[in-house]
């Protein structure tokens, strides 16, 4: 992790001399995560790809601006957030979340993957009722791997809101997971 | 409902509160002491934290598949990348840069809006104003940008305005989504105002775009 730390400020650097191949390797370690952390937010994938695309155009246009006070993932996620809000502005959530079961063949599953698509249907509709903030606390915590603090900083919030947000969120993600909770124990 | 804004008084609140960040080693020494402690003596936080543990690992299962738009991307920073290195491509890029925002469904919806607005104006006011007969050369040129600017990022728009006026230029586009500004300047004293134009500090490039003229 600290040598993927080093990396970053070196590409940070080269980037701040508008070095094209050291952008692209910087979105190509962010693309995957920003895309995520999005998707959680906006819900259409359309939108995903325009918030992502300004928010990388941000930091290759105000690289020079980065003065490292905080990490580069916590800078990239907080223009992403900001991005975000504004969009979500434009584009409220879509009323009906889309289908997310893929599957084409109707052959039985079998009880281990039969269980795992319920608990995974379950956990989907749980975070699709939680709030687009509570959303963002509960994947930058439980994905992304951020601290309290680091959530406080992109979300630009006290850290007792990331805190709050946590405590609520986890508490209607178990209460969507009822049935399957004891057998987690 | 348990609440968490009280959790500093009350140490199986906080440690609770705590549990996401104890489960993915996201916690400072003295946090991680007191939530060891707290587990130490307090089954329920035990059988959160494995609860917590395996959230982490099915919310990770979750991870959506979005492909990557490097090349979409790149279309978009190439030009500044290569700044004063060939206006031929950064105006390019620009058209591409305008396309790209036209792409987008929010400014699509507005760009027809406008669109369908100027041909229903434009038809009325044709109809108005159209003369009895036309004289060979009596059309007015249109309106058309001739020069593509870039400004410093610390340009005001009143130095702007101040430039474009002290030149007899024009506004007939932008900002593109690298930044430029397309210019409608005199064709008859375009290249003099070409060279005020670069040799004033707030312009990064001034460049023709409708061939090299006079």
């Amino acid at each position: 992790m600290r040598a993927g730390a080093l990396d970053e400020a070196e590409l940070l650097e080269r980037i701040k001399a508008h070095d094209v191949d050291a952008f692209e390797r910087l979105y190509r370690l962010y693309q995957p995560r920003l895309a995520r952390f999005l998707i959680n937010l906006l819900k259409r994938p359309q939108l995903v790809e325009e918030v992502l695309d300004d928010t990388m155009m941000v930091v290759w246009q105000t690289a020079a601006s980065f003065r490292g006070t905080s990490k580069l993932s916590t800078w990239v996620f907080a223009i992403a957030y900001r991005k975000a809000l504004k969009a979500r502005a434009r584009w409220p959530d879509p009323v009906e979340e889309e289908p997310h079961d893929v599957r084409v063949s109707n052959d039985p599953l079998p009880d281990a993957d039969l269980e795992r698509s319920r608990v995974h249907d379950a956990l989907r509709q749980a975070m699709a009722s939680l709030s687009a903030e509570q959303r963002a606390v509960v994947d930058l915590t439980y994905f992304h791997g951020l601290g309290y603090r680091d959530i406080a900083e992109i979300l630009s919030c006290p850290v007792d809101t990331v805190k709050t947000r946590m405590f609520h969120a986890r508490r209607r993600l178990k209460q969507a997971l009822s049935g399957t909770l004891a057998d987690w124990l | 409902m348990p609440d968490p804004i009280n959790a500093a008084v009350n140490p199986h609140k906080e440690a609770e509160e705590l549990l996401p960040w104890y489960a993915t080693g996201q916690l400072d020494p003295e946090e991680l002491a007191l939530v060891d402690d707290h587990l130490a003596s307090c089954a329920h936080c035990r059988r959160q934290l494995a609860v917590e543990r395996r959230m982490i690992h099915e919310v990770a299962a979750l991870t959506p598949e979005i492909d990557s738009g490097w090349e979409r991307l790149r279309q978009r920073i190439e030009p500044r990348a290569q700044a004063r290195h060939g206006w031929h491509e950064k105006a390019a890029a620009d058209v591409a840069g305008l396309w790209h925002a036209f792409a987008r469904p929010h400014v699509a919806a507005f760009a027809f809006a406008q669109l369908a607005f100027v041909v229903v104006a434009g038809s009325v006011l044709l109809s108005l104003s159209r003369p009895s007969y036309h004289a060979l050369g009596s059309a007015p040129a249109p309106r058309s940008a001739n020069v593509i600017a870039m400004f410093r990022a610390d340009t005001t728009e009143a130095q702007m305005r101040t430039l474009l006026r002290a030149n007899g230029a024009s506004l007939a586009g932008g900002p593109t989504s690298t930044d430029a500004y397309l210019l409608r300047v005199p064709p008859r004293s375009r290249t003099a105002v070409l060279a005020k134009l670069r040799s004033d500090g707030h312009v990064v490039l001034a460049q023709p775009i409708d061939g090299p003229g006079s």
